[in-house]
This record gives C-alpha cells, sequence and structure tokens, in this order.
C-alpha cells in the first residue's frame, strides 16, 4: 500500500488534492445530532448545525470535507477521479486526517469531518481504512464534533455497521436518478449494490431507536441519520422522475435528506452536456424549493408535477405554480384557516405559519402585524385574506397573479433567487477571470 | 398627565432597575417610558427621572420574570436588552408590562399584536442572529502556551450568549474571547466555570504570541476554502449574503489573501 502513496507529498499538498477531490459531494451539513460535552475531550454538536465559512461558489463550509485517498478503481463517467483519468493521486494516513479535524475544530474553522473516498483496491480495505481513522479519532483524541462518513457500496455489512456506530451520518450516493442511468454512467456500479447498504443503515438506525428506549445510554447508530445524493441534468430525467425517486427515498429509506447536484461536466465527456452554458442551477434549486415542499409542508410529489407536465415552471417556485393551478383553495382567512392550510400559501413559511397560529389566539391579525411576522406580502396578497377583506382589489385568477408574481420578478423586486435568473450562476469579473485577462 | 422617563444605565442591570424602578413608581404604565443613556435633546415638560443599577431590585425583577414569564421569555428579554437599538429599554419595558400585568405568561413572546412585544421580538431576534454568526465566524488563534484566543466586534452585546457554546464545546482548553468594541473579555480557565471581565489592558493580543504552528494551520484553512469551492458555480454575492462583510476581518480566511475579493 506504501507504494501508492508518494512519500514526500506535504500535509499540504495532500489538503490541495484531496479537498479538491472531494469538492464536488454536496452534503456538508452538520445538523441532526445534539450531543453535550463530556468533558473528556473537545466537541459537541448543535441540532441545527453551524456554518462555519463559506466558499466562493456560495456554499457553506461546515465539516472538513475531504477525500481519504482519490485512487479509484472504478471509471464512473461523471467523475474527475475516475481510473482513466490522469490527475495527481494522493492518500492521507489516519493521523493525519485526526490532527487535521483536531487542530481545525478547536479553532472553529470547522464542525467536524466528513470523509469520503476513492475505491483503494477494494471496498472493504476501504471501507477498513476509514474506520480505523473514525476509530482512533473517537478514541484516541476523544473528539465529540460532528462525522460524516460515507459507506463505501459492496464492502461488508460488518464493516458499514462499525463506522455507523462512529459516525452521526453516514451516506450513500444513489449518483442517478434511474438504474438505467447508473448503468450508463457507472459501469461499475449496480443499484442494489447502492440500495443494499442504505437499507442496512435504515434498519440499524431503527434498531437502535428501540435499545436507545430500554438503555438510554446505549451507544448510538447515525444519530443524525443518513443522505444522498443525485446528479441532476446530465441524463435527460424529468423532474417528476427525480422528485419522485427522492419521495420514495423519504419514505421507504426514512432519509434525512436528498441532496441534488446540477451536473457539471469535469471531464468534458463529449456526449454529455457542455460545460459552457453552466451547471443547470435554476433547475437544482428548484428541486430543493420541491424537496422542502415534501418535508415540512406535507406536500406529495404528484401534486407538484404530474406525467403531462413532468418539470418544474422556471419562472415561479413550485408552491406558488401549485397555488395558481388550485385556485378554488384560495383566498385563505388568515384568521381562521388551519395551519396546513397557512402552509399552502405562498408567502408563508413554517415559522410565520406557527406564529400566526400562536398570535391569533390573542385576537385578530391585520396585514400590518403578518409584515412583523415574516410574511411575504407581495407574494401572499393574492392569496390571503385578513378579517374578510384583501389587501389591495386583486383578481382570483391564474393569468393575472402568474403575470403580476413574473413581473415582480422580472423587475428585481420578486422571488430572491441566489443566482441569475438566465439559470446561469451570478457571474461578474472574479479573480480568475482577472487571471485570464492580465495573463 | 405628564410623561416620566427614567434613565438607565446600559447594561441588562440597569434596564432591569428601571423595570423595579417604573413599577415602584405605582403609577400605572401609560405615562412611564424607560430610556438607556441620557437622551440628545430633553422633551418638554417631561420629568426625567434617575435610575442606578442595583444588584438586589435586578435580582427581585429576574426572580419576578422567570416565575411569571417562564425561562423562554426571560431569555428572549435578556437577548432584547443586549441589543444595540436606542429603544431596547422601552421593548423591554413595555414587553414585561404585557407579560406580568396583562398574565400572558409564558406566551407572552407570542402576542405579536402588541407592537412592543413585537419590537422586542425582532430585536431579540437580531441580537440572536449575531451570537449565532459569532459562533460561526469566530477564530481562535493558539498562543505560544496552548490556550486559544478570539477577537469579535458584534454590533449587540453577544458575548454573553455566545461564551456558553465554547464552554461546552472547548471544555477542556484554556480560551478567552474578546470583544473588542466593548473592551469585554470571556474567560474559560480549562474545566471550570467561565466569566466575563472587563477593561483588562494586558489581555490584548498585542501582549501574546502565537504558537509556532498556529501560521501553519491558518494557510492550511486558506488553502481548503480555496479549493473547496466550484468555480463552475461561482456565486460572490451569494458568499457576501452568507458570510456578510463585517464579520470578514476576524476570519482567517479572508484576512490572509487567498479568499479575498478581487
Amino acid at each position: 500500500m506504501e507504494a501508492k502513496i508518494a512519500p514526500q507529498t506535504s500535509v499540504m499538498e495532500k489538503l490541495k488534492i484531496l479537498a479538491d477531490a472531494a469538492k464536488y459531494d454536496v452534503s456538508c451539513s452538520s445538523s441532526g445530532s445534539s450531543r453535550r460535552n463530556d468533558g473528556t475531550g473537545i466537541g459537541n454538536t448543535l441540532a441545527a448545525g453551524i456554518c462555519h465559512s463559506f466558499a466562493a461558489d456560495g456554499r457553506c463550509i461546515s465539516l472538513l470535507k475531504i477525500l481519504f485517498t482519490n485512487e479509484c478503481i472504478y471509471d464512473c463517467r461523471y467523475c474527475i477521479n475516475r481510473r482513466t483519468n490522469d490527475v495527481p493521486r494522493a492518500s492521507f494516513t489516519p493521523d493525519e486526517v485526526c490532527s487535521l479535524t483536531m487542530e481545525f475544530y478547536r479553532r472553529n474553522y470547522i464542525e467536524g469531518l466528513f470523509l469520503s473516498s476513492g475505491i483503494l483496491y477494494s471496498p472493504d480495505y476501504t471501507m477498513e481504512l476509514i474506520c480505523e481513522t473514525l476509530h482512533k479519532l473517537r478514541t484516541v483524541h476523544r473528539f465529540q464534533g460532528y462525522i460524516h462518513v460515507k459507506a463505501i457500496p459492496g464492502a461488508d455489512p460488518a464493516l458499514i455497521q462499525r463506522a455507523g456506530y462512529l459516525a452521526d451520518r453516514m451516506s450513500v450516493n444513489l449518483e442517478m436518478a434511474t438504474a438505467e442511468g447508473l448503468r450508463e454512467m457507472a459501469p461499475n456500479k449496480r443499484r442494489s449494490n447502492i440500495l443494499k447498504p442504505m437499507r442496512q443503515i435504515q434498519n440499524g438506525i431503527a434498531q437502535n431507536q428501540n435499545e436507545l428506549t430500554l438503555y438510554r445510554h446505549a451507544p448510538r447508530f447515525c444519530e443524525a441519520g443518513q443522505s444522498t445524493q443525485m446528479v441532476i441534468g446530465a441524463l435527460p430525467e424529468s423532474d417528476y422522475q427525480i422528485l419522485s425517486v427522492a419521495e420514495s427515498l423519504y419514505d421507504k429509506f426514512s432519509l434525512k435528506r436528498v441532496y441534488y447536484s446540477a451536473f457539471v461536466n469535469v471531464n468534458g465527456d463529449k456526449s454529455l452536456p457542455a460545460a459552457e452554458s453552466g451547471p443547470p442551477l435554476l433547475r437544482e434549486h428548484r428541486l430543493y424549493q420541491a424537496d422542502w415542499l415534501l418535508r415540512f409542508y406535507d406536500f406529495r410529489a404528484d401534486e407538484l408535477l404530474t406525467k403531462e407536465k413532468p418539470n418544474f415552471n422556471m419562472e415561479i417556485d413550485p408552491k406558488a405554480d401549485w397555488a395558481v393551478r388550485h385556485l378554488e383553495h384560495f383566498p385563505v382567512e388568515v384568521n381562521s384557516a388551519d395551519y396546513k392550510m397557512l402552509l399552502r400559501i405562498p408567502g408563508v413559511g413554517v415559522k410565520s405559519a406557527r406564529r400566526i397560529v400562536a398570535a391569533r389566539r390573542f385576537g385578530g391579525l391585520t396585514f400590518d402585524d403578518l409584515k412583523r411576522m415574516g410574511v411575504v406580502l407581495k407574494r401572499a396578497l393574492y392569496f390571503i385574506t385578513c378579517g374578510g377583506r384583501m389587501l389591495y382589489h386583486t383578481k382570483i385568477d391564474e393569468d393575472y397573479i402568474v403575470r403580476n408574481l413574473t413581473y415582480q420578478n422580472r423587475m428585481g423586486r420578486g422571488e430572491k433567487l441566489p443566482f441569475m435568473t438566465d439559470g446561469t450562476a451570478y457571474r461578474q469579473m472574479s479573480l480568475w477571470d482577472y487571471g485570464a485577462a492580465s495573463g | 398627565m405628564e410623561e416620566k422617563y427614567i434613565i438607565c444605565e446600559d447594561s441588562l442591570e440597569g434596564i432591569f432597575t428601571a423595570v423595579y424602578d417604573a413599577y415602584a413608581l405605582r403609577e400605572g404604565h401609560e405615562h412611564i417610558h424607560i430610556q438607556v443613556g441620557e437622551d440628545e435633546n430633553y422633551r418638554l415638560f417631561a420629568v426625567y427621572l434617575h435610575s442606578i443599577a442595583d444588584s438586589g431590585k435586578t435580582e427581585k425583577v429576574i426572580r419576578t420574570l422567570k416565575n411569571r414569564l417562564g425561562e423562554e421569555v426571560y431569555l428572549t428579554l435578556c437577548q432584547a436588552a443586549a441589543s444595540c437599538e436606542p429603544d431596547r429599554g422601552e421593548a423591554v419595558y413595555r414587553t414585561v408590562v404585557d407579560g406580568v400585568t396583562d398574565r400572558h405568561g409564558r406566551r407572552t413572546m407570542e402576542n405579536l399584536r402588541n407592537p412592543y412585544v413585537a419590537r422586542c421580538f425582532a430585536l431579540a431576534r437580531r441580537t440572536a442572529n449575531e451570537a449565532h454568526h459569532e459562533i460561526e465566524f469566530l477564530r481562535f488563534g493558539e498562543l505560544e502556551r496552548g490556550a486559544l484566543y478570539a477577537v469579535i466586534g458584534p454590533e449587540n452585546n453577544v458575548l454573553p450568549f455566545v461564551m456558553p457554546h465554547f464552554a461546552d464545546r472547548l471544555s477542556v482548553e484554556n480560551f478567552v474571547i474578546r470583544d473588542e468594541g466593548r473592551d469585554l473579555f470571556g474567560v474559560h480557565p480549562a474545566g471550570r466555570p467561565w466569566y466575563l471581565v472587563s477593561g483588562l489592558e494586558e489581555f490584548t493580543e498585542e501582549n501574546f504570541a502565537w504558537s509556532e504552528g498556529e501560521e501553519c494551520y491558518r494557510e492550511l484553512f486558506r488553502l481548503f476554502c480555496g479549493t473547496t469551492g466550484v468555480r463552475e458555480r461561482e456565486n460572490r454575492k451569494l458568499q457576501r449574503q452568507m458570510f456578510p462583510l463585517r464579520f470578514r476581518d476576524y476570519a482567517v480566511e479572508f484576512a490572509g489573501g487567498t479568499e479575498r475579493e478581487p
């Protein structure tokens, strides 16, 4: 094994290579588990999670996201680390990972470790190295912060079990929404191989719940649950297919999160969508919005999309889109509607819906009260009444509302998108452009 | 009836003492106001009373608030009192009146129809958000003898809300967090309770030397932050929204160069 690791590579170079190789993994959340420090080492976890910095792409940096090694025996078409790519290779040693994590953590740079890996020799071999690293971190260094680890498909279930007791969250990447897509993109991976560890982790968590009910101090297995991710826009799947897959993952595999990753053609593959138009960020954004609707707003995938209308409206968000197509439910009287209906009003979120329900016990609410509670009136005004009155004289008419909502968007006063509305990333002259212009 | 303004010191103790004094006047609450610090312009026909912070009165107020309104509302009131807005005294006072006198108890903060409760809620939320930002963005450096040291420059007085988080997380470490603007220090000796002190000249960072490995880890983190972003998705606007500029002077990844904006 030593022969594969160039001995002269410094930690600095390794970090550069292995952080670079891990950056396409989306998940960086440190949420879901809540643990106080026990006084024997450093670290605790907060249920809400903590971001510590934000990278130039605006994504949060919460965990030290690295690969253990970027050596890989597989040859997936979307992956920068595939066997046939000529990229610099490196591997950490368990001790290097431990000391980086500990020293970053005490300086409040990170919330914990995200450890993934390419496949070195075999899934078992790689998973064993990962387990060894986590074991060292938890026992020798007494690290009590957050750990997110990848379960390597095809690894021995006993190793995955072991990792689950050391980590807060585990994930297995689904990679593609459909089994055919996976076969096309990753010839060495099989759907069944991915679902197997996913099921094992789900069962492990369920069993652990039972143990914890009986024995409060039983060791915890993946306290923060499991997540997965799918690549969006590499193959022609519809939003409906993707969202249905996500829904069944939530229902049948009790996942905490499904992440969507706009496809970036890192390998310059001619048969896949090109990189010039940029990754499909708006589509990814719409999928995340819909994902939130599934998890917190009690929507079902087939309410938002159907076989006949399989893709999201790029002009308005999925919730407003649903509302204008179901105007028979509106306008909603804010002072009397039930919580579930409040959640379905565009411009009203989980927090403001809760505040409305709590505040209206004290008496009737006005539009000013709603504004103070965080309701986005410019979107909600078409769908609500307060004490029987609407805010302005507006029509309950699909075309009229859509026209107004999209007009606001175009004027830059409507929906706040994290990027330009043509779906490309917000781009100004950047460091890289400066380099290109001057060089 | 004439308006009465109670002028109090700018501290939690000052505000709570003023609340006590307002109740002690026994004149109802309609015409009584609390103001933190001296006013720039005096009002005509108003009476100004000065209240001097008193730990006995403060304790009584705290006990009443905890009993009648519950810990959660009490925490919200403390957060609102730690805000930097000039109307914080009035907002806290009116909210206490709404909760205690009108007997809304634990539900006090839910009565957002009352503009003062809504204001108090907004102030508290702002303080809590800034405290959370500091928990995210403050950076410790390691001093020569192994203790950790961080500097923050918050708008609101968030240090008392930041300390418990780190005292739990870094229970085995010695660390100090310094609030630059208020000259306030949060000190945590390893394995012991934390405390706040002010005016310690010898505790400022000029008097300390960083440890040997410190610069190396800063450099490693800068490298990590520069590497982990996806170039095809570059989005400086979003980054600025998530990591406001005013926090960046204190964060090693922005202070050193690689992550600095063009």
